[in-house]
């Protein structure tokens, strides 16, 4: 085939993907249940055999380790995203985002606000996080005025530069492989960001009984702030903001339905009414808020970590796009026929009627040295390819 | 899906000595009104937006 031919027959591909998620987003039926690979870049990078640190230091690396991974398995969407590069953090001197020892970046429980300084966050946040949070989790911003602004210069221009390297090799992917770019822009539910990286775990749960209006009150103040965050700025066809849900299935319900679910809802309802779609991570188990969820503007993407996948279809299938449920442990435990089994049962489950995108439970992150999950991750993804067919 | 059916939250309101909008910004540089306002403006406030997601985003 010669190059034209090939980048004809490449934009004819991309386009079918796009109609594929465009399709899906309006709550149509597509042709094919549309794909996404659940396995991350540090995956990707120990696919192809390249040492962790040094991939994601030189992110130029990432072209072979994508050209592999986007050779190698089936799928629609282009894995090349926003993800967490080391080169900014370590500039910056962060405690909050750390490379552990195996190259993974962790988050470890961190206090970026203490309880004392509810009042002055609630007056305003975006002045508590530049004066006292950032600090506190940031060394080199823990400084005198010109070292502070050094090290902000110089990481803003990393990751500048290192994002656009990605990008380069993103739309390299697409050409070559015809795929479809999702853009995405992280956010968080207010409550969900006020304990992540300020109030901590512990933090959050002892304020919500000490100082239960305070809570209720920084969410409120941060509220648009997570509105902002999740506005993509291009406008792109496929724009979604991206919030995975954290704290809910470790809050009582009348907890839940109190400090989380408003000021969460709201922040979807805002995005939604920017003309973003909202794709949800919900984490852990969700089940029995499924009736919150259904009231989320209709066609809300939502993964799920745990549940019924019987139960969420007949409750949330026909107003939502669902995603998810695919234990990403049978991959490395089962056989390929054992593996393609299960994708084969929750096609039959959630793909009937539309409104299903294939993913996995959780984010695949470690390549097992025998290459078991690769190989039945790469029958999983074909049937779903072959056999996701309406 | 109606428009109508969903709530707008209303324009986000920074409230911070750390985020400048194009109309504060010009209270500041008085010699940036009537020149260009509609390239300059959206231009400022990109930076000011970059930063924003920033430094947000490094609290997620």
């Amino acid at each position: 085939m010669t190059d034209k031919a090939n980048q004809m027959d490449k934009a004819k591909l991309t386009n079918e993907r796009e109609q594929l998620l465009k399709d899906l987003f309006e709550g149509k039926v597509p042709k094919r249940v549309p794909i996404s690979n659940p396995a991350t870049l540090e995956f990707a990078v120990q696919h192809a055999g390249m040492p962790m640190d040094e991939a994601q230091w030189d992110v130029s690396k990432l072209d072979t380790v994508y050209d592999k991974f986007c050779q190698d398995f089936v799928f629609d969407v282009n894995p090349v995203a926003t993800q967490r590069i080391p080169s900014f953090y370590q500039m910056l001197g962060s405690r909050a985002i750390v490379m552990g020892s195996g190259g993974f970046m962790q988050h470890p429980e961190v206090v970026g606000l203490m309880a004392e300084e509810y009042d002055e966050f609630i007056a305003s946040p975006y002045d508590c996080i530049v004066e006292k949070v950032l600090p506190r989790l940031y060394t080199e911003l823990d400084a005198g005025p010109n070292q502070k602004a050094m090290a902000l210069a110089k990481a803003m221009r990393v990751h500048q530069d290192d994002y656009t390297t990605l990008g380069i090799i993103r739309e390299k992917m697409n050409a070559k492989y015809g795929l479809v770019v999702v853009n995405q822009a992280l956010t968080e539910a207010p409550f969900d960001f006020m304990a992540d990286f300020l109030r901590g775990f512990k933090g959050i749960s002892g304020d919500i009984r000490r100082h239960p209006d305070k809570v209720l009150a920084a969410s409120e103040a941060v509220l648009p702030l997570m509105v902002k965050k999740g506005t993509v700025p291009n406008s792109q066809m496929f724009e979604v903001a991206f919030i995975p849900l954290h704290m809910a299935p470790y809050l009582r319900d009348q907890d839940f339905e109190r400090f989380y679910w408003p000021t969460f809802k709201r922040v979807v309802e805002a995005l939604v009414a920017k003309g973003i779609k909202v794709s949800l991570f919900v984490e852990h188990d969700w089940m029995r808020f499924l009736d919150y969820l259904y009231e989320l503007p209709e066609n809300t993407i939502m993964r799920f970590e745990y549940g019924d996948p019987k139960l969420v279809k007949e409750k949330l299938g026909k107003k939502h796009i669902l995603s998810g449920f695919y234990p990403i442990t049978l991959l490395q435990t089962g056989t390929a026929q054992q593996c393609v089994e299960k994708a084969k049962e929750l096609i039959d489950i959630l793909a009937p009627g539309g409104k299903y995108w294939f993913n996995a439970d959780k984010s695949i992150i470690s390549a097992d040295s025998n290459g078991t999950v690769a190989k039945n991750l790469q029958a999983v993804l074909e049937h779903v390819y072959e056999k996701g067919r309406y | 899906m109606k428009k109508g059916d969903i709530k707008a939250e209303g324009e986000v309101k920074m409230r911070s000595k750390y985020y400048t909008t194009w109309e504060e910004y010009k209270e500041k540089y008085p010699k940036l009104k009537g020149r260009s306002e509609s390239v300059i403006g959206p231009k400022i406030e990109k930076y000011e937006d970059i930063m924003f997601n920033f430094l947000v985003g490094l609290l997620m």
